[in-house]
């Protein structure tokens, strides 16, 4: 799954490390979701949506694995 | 006047390794007493109380960070360690069915104390070259009860395989869901 984490945190201007505490997770999921290591739940997965105010869609993308 | 610590409070992650390791110590220690004076239900009630002990404590740690993540790596590590350990478990059993299954049929009678052999009494003497125990006081197990107790060591040995498999697949699960990935943030 790709998402575009990296980029929503460069625009709030958001360490990995704060972005985790915001969330209530370790900074190494933040990290493994953005190297696309670990797909997050979608409770998850909506928390971050939500923090960013923005739609789930525009966070994350379904890629089809070849 | 310092303020005392009681392990009812939340305590820090490292704290509560210090105490893991504390209560280890006495484990040992408890084991060592249990063997020097024939009490095999002291270790294992001892043992028992250990890790409740551990387990009150770890859920006391206030900065434990536990995730979806982490959850899962441990989720995943458990299973594949259950996954090859009952092959492995299974495997050694089938082995011990057949030395049972291979024994005379007769039912043993253990030899009354006069006429066993003197190596079973050797066994039961305390380490090293200290005075003995009164004879009186310890009754020696008879040699169904001491090849019990050789089972013991299968069991331990077995176990210390579930804990390296586990660790093993912790790491393989912790590295796949990217643990030590390199981290820009970090340079």
């Amino acid at each position: 799954m790709k998402n575009r984490i990296k980029v929503l945190r460069a625009m709030h201007d958001l360490t990995q490390d704060a972005l985790a505490q915001q969330l209530g997770v370790t900074r190494q999921t933040i990290l493994a979701i953005e190297k696309g290591k670990y797909d997050p739940s979608l409770d998850l997965a909506f928390k971050i949506a939500r923090y960013f105010n923005v739609s789930i869609e525009e966070v994350f993308a379904y890629a089809e694995t070849p | 006047m310092s303020e005392l610590t009681y392990i009812s409070d939340p305590m820090k992650q490292n704290t509560f390794y210090i105490l893991a390791g504390i209560i280890g110590l006495l484990e040992v220690g408890v084991f060592w007493i249990s063997v020097r004076f024939l009490i095999p239900y002291l270790i294992t009630i001892v043992f028992i109380v250990g890790v409740l002990l551990l387990y009150l404590a770890w859920r006391k740690i206030a900065d434990r960070q536990v995730d979806e993540r982490s959850v899962l790596i441990n989720q995943k590590a458990g299973m594949a360690t259950f996954m090859v350990f009952w092959v492995i478990f299974f495997a050694t059993s089938l082995g011990g069915a057949v030395i049972g299954l291979g024994a005379p049929p007769l039912p043993h009678f253990p030899r009354p104390p006069d006429e066993r052999p003197g190596g079973i009494n050797e066994s039961i003497k305390p380490f090293g070259d200290g005075p003995g125990i009164p004879n009186e006081s310890i009754r020696p197990p008879d040699d169904g009860l001491i090849r019990l107790g050789h089972f013991g060591y299968l069991q331990l040995a077995l176990l210390f395989v579930m804990f390296f498999l586990y660790v093993g697949f912790r790491i393989y699960y912790a590295r796949k869901y990217g643990e030590w990935e390199n981290d820009e943030e970090q340079d």
